[in-house]
């Protein structure tokens, strides 16, 4: 019982990251109808941009979290200004833009990529952030970092949550994301919340590296299995749905973990897959998809 | 109030404007008509800046318009009414109201014209949590109209309200926008139901082959034989339908 109680927490805990992760490439996809293949070096930086902050300004976690979030953001806000807008003006999705901006989004990550080497070279960097004592629950003991990323996974979400549906910007996102042509007849400005939008895809990817850092190396090549597993983690849910990226991240993270304890370490990465074809299998739409696109 | 001078435009290199045209006075309404294809729509995409004119220019309120991003046209007080399918059916009736008051800051004020919009739209006030895809056509159209209002425009640019929606509702419809107008709105009518709109205008544009074919007083207009002949199908509109819109 101990033990699958660990694995479910172990499972849990990296479900989360893998959560934020697919909520921001389904963010994106949902307002852009691009699927951006360069987000898993944007949780890269993210993280390293922690280590930094860690290293330069010695804030606190929670402080370093944010900071790490906003610059990161900002990072993210740049790249899509200067390189995507162009493709994505012409159209996203199935249109022939949409393909370049595919091709454009795997040459981006490949220069991230090679940007981190030239800064923070090939070496793994620790993420040296003491969380205090495990906590102990009578049998089972949490190591206090698990209980960060659940905790911190969770108010990322609220707050995403309460931004598109109580604030006035966050309906302004959400109608740019449905029609960008009425929104703009609506008075918004279309390409501020393109970026905001895009803004805060960023932010949350950047918000799971700092989130994993600490439990894990960090290191240039982190972004590539994060993708593809916030990937499969998106179209579990159904792709572009919110709630279903957050719910495809739990269970492919519980999964692998599961998987992981019970069967066998060694195909860690598998189980995920198996989970997704077994959804897509039932449900093509994924769990939480529509079939049909509401779109005005 | 909104000057249109030589207007023309297109999509990449097909032209479809051909050089339009027009006045609308302050306070005035003034119908905008024509078939399918005639170039109604691209016309109202140049002046809310959708697309960009690439001959002539718009002038709103005395100011250049052309070539200016839409949002910024709307905050300017000129505001486009679209077809009720373009609300938003993802986002609650009162979602889409309050984004028709996205310029606006002032709370108090916008709470103000939501009432407004409640009064004018009752049935709007009775649905106002549900989704929009929940809504009948009419009630789309109503919302759509509603949601223009919000911003406190100083004119309004309405895409044909009575399309695809039954006779008693175009009714209803009209005599709303009939309302508006009294109240002091300027309007630009876009129609392709020529006679309803004739009847409530006091100028009409008949656009065709993306140039103003015929333009004159709106009741000039409804007895013209080309008009008749061309867009309204034989015999004029009926007194009984010309009363119940000044009702």
């Amino acid at each position: 019982m101990q033990y699958f109680v660990d694995l479910l927490i172990v499972g849990l805990s990296i479900g989360m990251v893998y959560a934020l992760v697919a909520l921001g490439i389904s963010f994106i996809y949902s307002g852009l109808d691009i699927v951006h293949f360069a987000h898993g070096e944007i949780y890269m930086l993210g993280a390293f941009m922690g280590v930094v902050l860690l290293k330069y300004t010695g804030m606190s976690y929670p402080l370093l979290l944010v900071t790490a979030m906003i610059l990161t953001g900002l990072i993210g806000v740049a790249i899509e200004r200067l390189f995507y807008r162009r493709l994505t003006r012409a159209g996203g999705g199935y249109t022939f833009a949409g393909m370049g901006m595919i091709i454009c989004g795997f040459g981006m990550s490949i220069v991230l990529q090679n940007v981190a080497y030239l800064i923070w070279g090939a070496k793994p960097l620790p993420f040296p952030v003491s969380f205090g004592m495990p906590l102990e629950f009578g049998e089972v003991v949490l190591p206090a970092s698990y209980l960060w990323i659940v905790g911190a996974a969770l108010v990322l979400m609220a707050a995403l949550h309460l931004f598109l549906k109580r604030t006035r910007l966050g309906l302004a996102v959400r109608a740019v994301a449905h029609n960008k042509e009425i929104a703009y007849l609506m008075g918004i400005n279309v390409p501020l919340m393109i970026s905001v939008l895009f803004g805060i895809g960023c932010a949350l990817a950047a918000a799971a590296g700092v989130l994993v850092g600490p439990i894990n190396y960090v290191q240039v090549l982190m972004g590539i299995g994060i993708l593809i597993k916030a990937f499969a983690a998106a179209v579990v849910g159904g792709f572009g749905s919110l709630p279903g990226a957050v719910l495809g991240g739990l269970l492919v993270g519980i999964t692998e973990s599961l998987g992981a304890g019970y069967l066998s370490g060694n195909y860690k990465d598998i189980y995920a897959f198996v989970l997704l074809i077994a959804v897509l299998m039932v449900k093509p739409s994924g769990i939480l998809g529509v079939s049909v696109k509401v779109k005005a | 109030m909104l000057s249109i001078q030589g207007v023309e435009a297109g999509y990449g290199s097909v032209q479809i404007l051909n050089g339009v045209s027009l006045q609308v006075a302050k306070g005035q309404m003034v119908a905008l008509l024509g078939g399918n294809g005639t170039g109604k729509s691209t016309l109202l995409k140049a002046i809310s800046g959708l697309i960009k004119p690439w001959k002539g220019s718009i002038a709103f309120d005395g100011e250049r318009i052309d070539g200016l991003r839409p949002d910024l046209i709307v905050r300017r007080g000129l505001v486009q009414v679209t077809q009720g399918k373009e609300a938003y059916p993802a986002l609650t009736v009162e979602e889409n109201l309050r984004l028709g008051a996205f310029v606006r800051r002032d709370r108090a004020g916008v709470r103000r014209s939501l009432e407004k919009v409640y009064e004018y739209f009752p049935v709007l006030a009775q649905k106002r949590s549900q989704f929009s895809a929940t809504l009948s056509g009419g009630q789309l159209q109503m919302l759509c109209i509603g949601r223009g209002m919000m911003s406190e425009p100083k004119m309004m640019l309405l895409d044909e309200p009575s399309a695809a929606l039954a006779p008693q509702v175009v009714l209803e419809i009209f005599r709303i926008i009939g309302r508006i107008c009294r109240e002091g709105m300027t309007l630009l009518l876009v129609e392709q139901n020529v006679r309803m709109a004739l009847l409530l205008a006091e100028y009409g544009y008949v656009i065709r082959d993306g140039v103003v074919h015929i333009e004159g007083p709106a009741d000039k207009l409804i007895d013209d034989e080309n008009v008749r002949l061309s867009y309204l199908g034989g015999t004029v509109a009926g007194r009984d339908v010309a009363a119940a819109l000044r009702r």
